[in-house]
């Protein structure tokens, strides 16, 4: 084991004479992804979709932020929780300073929720409503944040500290309507990116680094976000060095698989697709003929002859199978004719005709409209075919998104196949059946309100592992499968793609986490790659010639010695 | 008289098609505050308390009564104030302007030369008719015309912009470009102009081509014609002067239908070339309920067609002596 280490560190020393210069960048470093227009990116203009709040979050910081593993410190380098959960104190890091050269304070963070909170007539509040939660907000020193709850909230990290961007005060005092605010200075924010260009009409953004960002320079120094007509065309090109791609677009990721100047990863969409069922109408408010539909239902076909395998099948529970709060084992309906026509003759609907189709106790036959969105149509089809094998005919009306939801949220359905994203948080089994919202249960919004303000996370955890359940059970939604999703990138532009743990700030299942932009662990020098330079670098750290760096500390460990060297080479050879 | 009659019947119809703008968007199920708090792709559904929506909807004055929206509806217009657009978060003519801008340009070229070279080839088609010159002709206008402008499209993107990378394959102008001179910054949209007008070109060209083709053959078999032959005049005076300004009457017509439906019909090519034009902003503009968007730029279409129109009564008249007035 010595002479093992004793050989290493004299490798790393010799490295040393050869490694030369440091690699310094004389080109711009310049990354090219989809853009596409998603408004002026300031906390109240952007548009309300997923990529609009991303584009916002690279130039303002929110306290906390989330990895792909864990909830890290951001904004906020630490904090504490009292009162049982209403009381939250957090500390901020120092010298942060804001695009204009001003530092970031308290007042700042403090200001930007009241200020947030004053203008919730704003379309954009529905990402910030959590700010309804908040009693009020102090800040006692220039470093610290006191914010008081009305009721204990266990999300307060993810979906509080760490969605809400924090703006400048001596930019907003002044401003009355936030939404029609876009001179340049709406957008001065603390992160590691200024806006440089934007052009709403052909959907350009043009990002530059922020060199005295807090966590270090980042590693482009340009970002370019361009509209592309098709993705797939545009990286094979080269005009751009990502895309991502979703569900039935996997047979465009298998050609990329097969190419080896690209590289595939893939995460979850925390996307379902669900049939909705009326639990207030007759018959489907009989859980035995609901039940009886999920076992006429073959999710594996829909999956493999719609979506060509670009996704998996759903949790009965709702929640995605990669988010944290997900329960296996729940009961899946799996396709069973001989049940399903079971309890469809036990509940009375008999064929008494000889047609192929039930009928009702009172005669006419058992017929529905199954209502669907222009783009699961193929999936309702086949759903339809499906149901006719056990007697049960509908007709699949399609219609676009909005109109399905205004019909669904009157009540005017039977069936209907709709989906939604955000299964990774709790708080969205509220209805299990949205847009509809015909599903009653006492117990289960009692449940549901507990789990809401429950602090311990064992405890929690099991009250929404009950929810699930019920739905599973009950099935006021039979849920059909969750898309698959996928980042095709060029690693030779940036190859620090992942997927962030249930998804970026409350939930957005996108790979574009600001943190890809700094080094990883092991990339001593902070260029992008880990290679023998880095391992010179943390020698010549260890011998103080060199100032240290976080990145240099390979093994997390909080310490820099010889074991950091050790596991950067480790990752050179590709055993970690 | 005429005229004025002519002019009264005009307005007559633009105030018409305005109230009917009004009114279509706020009969479909929905209301643009829906479309704000959720996503269908990537999104979480929110669901938002009633009395933040109540706000919002009050921000956008959409709670106000019907008529008291259409009277203000009316009122802005005359001021030329077309609203802000909800989803977009500007000023609606800004947003329309900013698009119908490449819209006219790509399809305003386009149209330009396929009328022209479908009117030329149309024409020599009829003049060698039954030759192998015209069923050449017949044949690949035909074909190539019946390819759905999308499937041309991405053939042009894979064969020009991805294997052969002679032209660029998406936007209007290279992003953030800096140009050294107005020459460059033409050369810029010219080269990205140069693959999305080919494809509508080709794709439409059919249509003027058959009709030109048609209406000399129709005139080629007149009395006056043989008349021209008898008077000895060449065959390129004959078709000069002869037949194709009459062959030409039907086609001032279909130019003038065509111009108006020209704005959106360039949406597949605008989508697949990312084209910033106005037919992906209309079909976006439904999608997200935006009513003042969607009543600016219908009410925008509707002015174009109807000026279309108008300039095709005039022409054909001034085309036409015998037709007269009144």
């Amino acid at each position: 084991m010595r002479k093992l280490l004793v050989f290493l560190m004299l490798a790393a020393l010799l490295a040393s004479g050869f490694a030369g210069m440091p690699a310094a960048a004389e080109d711009k470093k310049v990354l090219k992804i989809e853009g596409g227009d998603y408004g002026y990116p300031s906390p109240f203009t952007f548009y309300s979709r997923g990529p609009g709040y991303i584009r916002m979050s690279l130039i303002f910081d929110t306290l906390t932020w989330k990895d792909d593993e864990e909830i890290i410190p951001w904004l906020a380098k630490s904090w504490k929780s009292e009162n049982g959960g209403t009381k939250w104190t957090l500390y901020l890091e120092d010298d942060v300073r804001w695009h204009d050269g001003e530092p970031l304070t308290a007042d700042d963070v403090k200001f930007t929720y009241e200020y947030i909170k004053d203008h919730s007539g704003t379309p954009l509040f529905k990402w910030f409503s959590v700010l309804n939660y908040m009693d009020h907000v102090e800040a006692p020193n220039d470093r610290t944040v006191v914010v008081t709850l009305t009721d204990p909230l266990p999300s307060f990290l993810t979906d509080f500290a760490g969605c809400i961007p924090i703006i400048p005060e001596h930019i907003w005092k002044d401003v009355s309507d936030p939404t029609r605010f876009t001179d340049p200075e709406a957008v001065i924010g603390s992160g590691p990116f200024k806006l440089a260009e934007y052009n709403k009409a052909e959907g350009y953004y043009l990002y530059e680094a922020n060199e005295d960002y807090f966590k270090g320079v980042p590693l482009v120094d340009e970002l370019i976000l361009l509209e592309v007509g098709d993705p797939a065309l545009a990286l094979s090109a080269g005009e751009i060095d990502e895309a991502s791609f979703w569900g039935s677009e996997i047979d465009a990721v298998e050609t990329f698989e097969a190419d080896p100047n690209f590289e595939v990863i893939s995460g979850p969409s925390f996307w379902v697709l669900k049939t909705i069922f009326n639990c207030e109408k007759y018959p489907t408010n009989i859980p035995d003929f609901r039940r009886a539909i999920a076992y006429g239902i073959d999710r594996g076909e829909i999956i493999d002859q719609v979506v060509h395998g670009g996704a998996i099948v759903a949790n009965t529970g709702i929640l995605h199978p990669d988010s944290s709060w997900y329960m296996p084992g729940l009961p899946d309906y799996a396709k069973n004719d001989a049940v399903a026509n079971q309890l469809l003759d036990d509940l009375g609907f008999i064929d008494t005709d000889g047609d192929g189709i039930r009928e009702y106790p009172s005669g006419e036959d058992l017929e529905f409209e199954l209502l669907t969105g222009d783009r699961f149509a193929r999936e309702a089809e086949l759903i339809q075919e499906q149901l006719e094998a056990i007697g049960i005919k509908t007709t699949v009306k399609a219609m676009s998104t909005k109109t399905l939801d205004a019909i669904l949220k009157e009540g005017n359905f039977y069936i209907a196949v709709s989906g939604h994203g955000g299964v990774a948080n709790p708080n969205l089994l509220e209805t299990p059946n949205w847009p509809g919202d015909t599903y009653h249960n006492d117990s289960y919004d009692s449940i549901f309100l507990e789990q809401e303000t429950e602090m311990n996370h064992a405890k929690r955890k099991d009250l929404v592992n009950q929810l699930q359940e019920t739905i599973a059970n009950d099935l006021p939604v039979y849920t059909l499968y969750h898309p698959l999703m996928w980042s095709v990138y060029n690693p030779d532009k940036l190859d620090r793609w992942f997927y962030t743990l249930d998804g970026v700030a409350t939930g957005i299942p996108i790979e574009m986490n600001k943190l890809i932009f700094f080094a990883r662990f092991g990339d001593a020098n902070e260029d992008g790659d880990i290679d023998m330079r880095d391992v010179t670098k943390i020698a010549r750290m260890i011998c103080w010639l060199d100032p240290e760096t976080d990145a240099a500390d390979a093994n997390r460990d909080d310490k820099l010695n010889v074991l950091d060297i050790i596991y950067t080479e480790l990752i050179i050879l590709g055993r970690v | 008289m005429h005229h004025l009659t002519k002019i009264t019947a005009y307005i007559l119809i633009i105030f018409v098609a305005i109230s009917i703008n009004f009114a279509l968007p706020r009969m479909m199920p929905g209301d643009p505050i829906t479309s704000l708090t959720d996503d269908p792709t990537t999104g979480m559904p929110v669901i938002m308390d009633e009395d933040i929506k109540e706000e919002i909807r009050s921000y956008y004055g959409l709670d106000k009564p019907i008529s008291e929206q259409y009277t203000g509806y009316l009122r802005d217009i005359l001021k030329c104030d077309l609203g802000w657009s909800i989803y977009y978060n500007a000023p609606v003519a800004e947003v329309i302007f900013e698009r119908l801008k490449w819209t006219l340009l790509l399809v305003g070229t386009s149209t330009l030369i396929y009328m022209i070279l479908g009117i030329f080839l149309g024409a020599v088609s009829a003049w060698k008719r039954g030759e192998r010159g015209d069923l050449g002709l017949l044949v690949s206008v035909l074909s190539i015309g019946s390819f759905p402008s999308f499937f041309l499209a991405m053939l042009f993107i894979i064969l020009f912009g991805v294997k052969l990378d002679i032209f660029p394959i998406f936007g209007a102008t290279t992003p953030f470009m800096e140009y050294s001179s107005t020459f460059d910054a033409f050369k810029d949209v010219l080269y990205h102009l140069i693959l999305p007008a080919s494809t509508l070109v080709l794709t439409s060209i059919d249509g003027p081509y058959l009709l030109m083709r048609n209406s000399m053959l129709g005139v080629l078999g007149e009395d006056y014609i043989v008349t021209a032959r008898a008077k000895g005049l060449t065959e390129w005076a004959i078709l000069k002067d002869h037949a194709i300004k009459n062959a030409l009457l039907p086609i001032t017509t279909v130019i003038a239908i065509r111009m108006g439906f020209m704005i959106s019909g360039a949406i597949f090519v605008e989508t697949v070339f990312a084209y910033p034009g106005i037919g992906k902003l209309l079909y976006d503009a439904v999608s997200f309920f935006d009513y003042p968007l969607l009543q600016g730029a219908f009410l925008i279409i509707t002015l174009i067609i109807i000026a279309a129109n108008f300039i095709a009564d005039m022409t054909y008249l001034y085309l036409d002596p015998r037709v007269k007035h009144g």
